[in-house]
């Protein structure tokens, strides 16, 4: 009976000091996990964190399920030419609630949001909530500052925001020098077409996701096409000084002496002169469609 | 100590006889597919879901293995009645749940320790060479096994005073629990009593915290895990395994078997 009342003195004593450090150790385990940023902070009221709650311990494996979903659901609408993507935002709501680290989400989906239809949703102001979720939770990654300037530059077309990106994405351990240029270019002048080329560049250099650097490429091309045409437009004007007439061929300017062919697109098709005497796309290159799909 | 290991190796065979380890094939079938699936619906995450998928599977398949065979580790010796034969010798209860729970313990070990090499075959066939930063899957392993640890633990001591059905569903209920026991204690509740704010509190550092041994979003990501993290939860889960297992001993030694 003694024995009994030892051992449960014992058992007693036991879980009392045992507790009293369980809870000393878990203040300590909290203070550093907080540290490692896994946990959100954000109150049970959006559906990504119910999402979390109830994936238990397992949020990442759901965020890269979410991830391949939004990708696939964009690149179905895309497919289907349907431009209703309603539920783009949701789906990366969720992913990058349920993993706040999962940087791809943060890259590719801010352009699937932040480019004008037909290539993306045309929700800029969604791609810069996403970003800045994204710079929050991941603060030294400054590829992140590089989208936030472009999405400011390209479809928000606020140049002073875009300069700021920049410039504070500059300052990170490992930015690229270019950062700080851009952020005084894009200050002084505003849009330009070297500068857009510029930055799309540095986007299709530095992308890992192929649909990223597929959308970059795309803009890359008619950046290009946009920027042989403003060359050949010039040539055309000097043709026109020099005759007293606009030419009406391409052939016109070469045997002037003006260009030594015929320039080509991208796609390796030649540029031709439209009406007035202005350079166009040939009308068999792949990439009038892009171009008329860019101007609706 | 003899005893104890005497009372693990045997439950390690046991549960070697009793094909637990067959799961294996489940995992390495999981983890063939994965690898090759991966590469063809992930963009650029496909290493996130190796890591991610590989490390949700081995802590599922050993929350299963810890609950059912964790529960039926005293009630089986119960109803096989192999139990009196054992305590007819010089073998205190106590010694012989210890054995029981290293033995269990033993075989996890064994179980991941497979799971993680698989983990490692399909990292490296997704993205070999292997980096320095796919160590840190180790750890979180390392944490995976802890927890389960745990787990026993408590499947144990339940299983010590009920019946392996309800054993099942305490121990089950404690694990959901305890993974939401961080939430309890910063759960913004308007018009909440400030007594049942107290009493929450209390309860989420009363409940074993799982939370604590879950790195799996920052290794998905290359990101190392503090030592000083490593270490206390190291410790949280001895402190907390021990308390539960004396309670499940005293328990144990309490209960009348005739």
């Amino acid at each position: 009976m003694k024995s009994r009342a030892l051992q449960g003195i014992a058992l007693g004593v036991l879980i009392v000091l045992g507790m009293a450090e369980v809870w000393n150790l878990q203040r300590k385990i909290d203070a550093e996990k907080q540290s490692l940023q896994l946990e959100s902070e954000e109150l049970m009221l959006r559906s990504g964190s119910m999402v979390t709650r109830m994936s238990l311990e397992y949020a990442p494996l759901m965020a890269a399920i979410y991830w391949t979903r939004a990708v696939q659901y964009f690149g179905e609408k895309h497919h289907l030419q349907d431009q209703d993507l309603q539920l783009l935002w949701p789906l990366l709501d969720i992913t990058t609630t349920l993993d706040p680290n999962l940087l791809p989400a943060y890259r590719t989906g801010s352009s699937f949001l932040s480019d004008a239809p037909p290539r993306g949703a045309g929700e800029p102001d969604l791609a810069v909530k996403l970003l800045e979720r994204g710079i929050k939770a991941n603060p030294e990654q400054w590829r992140l500052y590089q989208d936030l300037g472009n999405v400011y530059y390209f479809d928000k077309k606020d140049y002073l925001k875009a300069s700021q990106a920049f410039q504070q994405g500059s300052e990170l351990p490992g930015a690229l020098i270019w950062m700080k240029a851009m952020a005084a270019r894009i200050a002084a002048e505003g849009e330009s077409l070297e500068t857009s080329y510029f930055l799309w560049k540095q986007v299709y250099d530095g992308a890992k996701e192929p649909e990223l650097k597929k959308n970059a490429g795309s803009h890359l091309r008619m950046l290009q096409v946009e920027l042989d045409f403003r060359a050949i437009n010039h040539l055309a004007d000097e043709y026109e000084k020099q005759t007293g007439h606009r030419a009406s061929k391409m052939s016109e300017l070469v045997q002037a002496g003006l260009i030594s062919g015929v320039p080509v697109d991208p796609d390796g098709y030649p540029y031709v002169l439209g009406e007035g005497g202005k350079a166009e796309l040939n009308l068999d290159s792949p990439l009038l469609e892009e171009q008329v799909m860019q101007k609706k | 100590m003899k005893n104890v290991m005497i009372v693990a190796t045997n439950t390690f065979r046991e549960a070697v006889r009793d094909r637990v380890l067959y799961n294996l094939v489940f995992f390495a079938l999981l983890m063939m597919a994965a690898a090759i699936l991966v590469g063809q619906i992930s963009i650029d995450i496909e290493k996130s879901v190796i890591i991610s998928l590989g490390l949700t599977a081995i802590s599922v398949i050993g929350l299963f293995i810890a609950i059912f065979i964790g529960v039926g580790l005293v009630s089986k010796e119960m109803d096989k009645r192999t139990l009196y034969a054992l305590l007819a010798k010089p073998l205190p209860r106590w010694k012989f749940l210890l054995g029981k729970y290293f033995g269990l313990l033993m075989t996890l070990t064994v179980n991941t320790a497979a799971m993680a090499l698989g983990l490692y075959a399909a990292l490296w066939v997704v993205k070999h060479p292997l980096v320095r930063a796919d160590g840190f899957v180790l750890v979180a392993v390392y944490l995976i096994l802890l927890k389960l640890g745990l787990i026993v633990a408590l499947a144990m001591l339940f299983s010590c005073f009920t019946t392996p059905f309800l054993a099942i569903l305490f121990t089950a209920g404690i694990y959901v629990s305890g993974v939401y026991a961080g939430d309890l204690r910063v759960m913004r509740v308007v018009q909440m009593d400030p007594g049942m704010l107290k009493l929450l509190r209390i309860v989420s550092y009363a409940l074993p915290n799982f939370e604590n041994f879950n790195v799996m979003g920052a290794v998905a990501h290359d990101r190392g895990v503090p030592g000083i993290l490593v270490g206390n939860a190291t410790l949280y889960a001895i402190v907390y395994g021990a308390i539960v297992l004396a309670i499940a001993a005293v328990v144990f030694s309490r209960r009348n078997l005739k």
